[in-house]
């Protein structure tokens, strides 16, 4: 390497304090060093400064993140001015659950339940979909054009087939769907949206308490309004902002629908 | 009618969460307070989702981070000035009593890591924010000029200013432990 013999300037003093030195200058400090006394007790001067000031700052890296800054990092759309007051900490707290889950957190079991929040399957049912019905951006991870490769995913992961209904007649597309980390057991989600904009979910899984079926239940959630039924091996939930009576219709044809596709499959 | 995918992808929501503490370090420099750095963290969050088509993806997401939360930082400074807020201004630094104590030790006493904080809360904020990122951070000069947007001449006389002004602050002798308000 070709020397570079030029005297030691300030900011070769700095860099090689900050490891930033270029190497061709490192044998003339070296040497410089040696020489000159009053340099080197100033670069032990500059690394005694750089040790307490990492000695002073580094401690901040330990603490743990507060929750609402780990819930930022999962992108979600502001909460819009008007929206009910729960939804603001729900969202949050939805939002770091699914990080939580995903990333075995700290080693705790993140759970709805710990956190306080309400934890009737409804709540969650509207929670979840307004996490994500109201996501402008991101709302589902597979896209309606791929819907084969969506229902072979989630019927996958859930360890039974799931599909999702067609609802074009009562106006409402689907957009795609993605699955959910549920607090218990992964949810399989489809968002759906009619011209108005407007949209619905179907939160699918595997029930809590196997064998113990519910018939057709309302709910409304801060206008959030949830149809759910449980069956066997089954729980749905039909989540909108709509009124009562059609999200009713809606979920009776979902419900014919899935009925349908279960008697026609092959047992 | 199928939906249109958006075109940007989402940010790497791990190295997000990783990137957290150090952000609110940083932020904490930059404010002076707990409190305000997280609003500031929280802050710069949004914007790098709403900015994320910015990010090449594999490059340093780190320096990108830093890099959008000192411009949010710079906006909110400059909508302070236009609106007249309460915010101080000067040369030295604002706020700096309510940064915690740190908690570690080693060679060098508690009494004198509080020294040393409060005196790098009195330096300039731009010399404070030079000093954070190339001795803490340890990112190299062409890094932080190109996260602060200066050249590294720029970056290399605020290096110098700053750390003169804590040496010169150290051989006064200046600071007492008593003088320091400890606020959560």
């Amino acid at each position: 390497m070709p020397l570079n013999p030029l005297p030691i300037t300030d900011a070769d003093v700095h860099a090689y304090v900050d490891g930033q030195l270029a190497p061709e200058r490192a044998p003339v400090m070296e040497e410089a060093l040696a020489r000159d006394a009053a340099l080197a007790a100033r670069v032990a001067e500059l690394q005694k400064q750089n040790a307490s000031l990492r000695d002073a700052f580094d401690p901040w890296l330990a603490e743990a993140p507060p929750q609402r800054l780990v819930a930022a990092t999962a992108g979600v759309a502001p909460v819009r001015r008007g929206a009910p007051r729960w939804l603001g900490f729900a969202l949050a707290t939805a939002a770091t659950l699914v990080v939580g889950v995903a990333m075995g957190w700290y080693g705790r079991e993140l759970s709805l339940q710990n956190e306080g929040t309400p934890t009737t399957f409804t709540r969650q049912a509207a929670l979840v979909h307004a996490l994500y019905a109201g996501d402008a951006n991101r709302p589902v991870e597979i896209w309606a054009a791929e819907e084969q490769r969506l229902v072979r995913w989630l019927s996958r992961r859930l360890g039974f087939p799931v599909r999702a209904p067609e609802l074009n007649s009562l106006g409402f597309a689907l957009v795609g769907g993605r699955l959910v980390a549920g607090n218990e057991m992964p949810t399989a989600l489809f968002v759906y949206e009619n011209p108005e904009k407007q949209r619905l979910t179907l939160q699918v899984r595997k029930p809590t308490n196997p064998g113990h079926e519910v018939a057709f239940r309302y709910a409304l959630e801060d206008g959030v309004g949830v149809y759910y039924w449980v069956e066997e091996n089954c729980m749905y939930a039909l989540s909108g902002n709509l009124d009562r009576a059609q999200l009713l219709a809606i979920g009776r044809v979902v419900y014919g629908q899935l009925a349908a596709l279960e008697a026609a499959a092959p047992k | 009618m199928a939906q249109t995918p958006p075109a940007d992808p989402p940010l790497p929501q791990p190295d997000l969460v990783a990137a957290i503490p150090r952000l609110r370090r940083y932020a904490r420099v930059l404010t002076g307070d707990s409190s305000r750095a997280d609003d500031l963290v929280q802050e710069a969050l949004a914007r790098a989702w709403e900015k994320r088509r910015l990010w090449a993806a594999g490059s340093d997401l780190r320096a990108w981070l830093f890099t959008v939360m000192h411009n949010v930082f710079v906006n909110q400074r400059a909508l302070a000035r236009h609106e007249k807020l309460h915010v101080s201004l000067d040369a030295e630094g604002e706020g700096h009593e309510a940064w915690q104590i740190p908690v570690r030790a080693t060679q060098y006493t508690r009494v004198e890591l509080m020294e040393l904080m409060q005196h790098v809360g009195r330096l300039p904020v731009d010399q404070r924010e030079v000093l954070l990122l190339a001795v803490i951070e340890e990112l190299r000069y062409e890094e932080i000029a190109a996260v602060l947007g200066i050249p590294v001449g720029t970056v290399m006389s605020r290096l110098s200013r700053a750390r003169e002004k804590l040496r010169a602050a150290f051989a006064d002798g200046a600071g007492t432990a008593a003088s320091l308000k400890i606020v959560k």
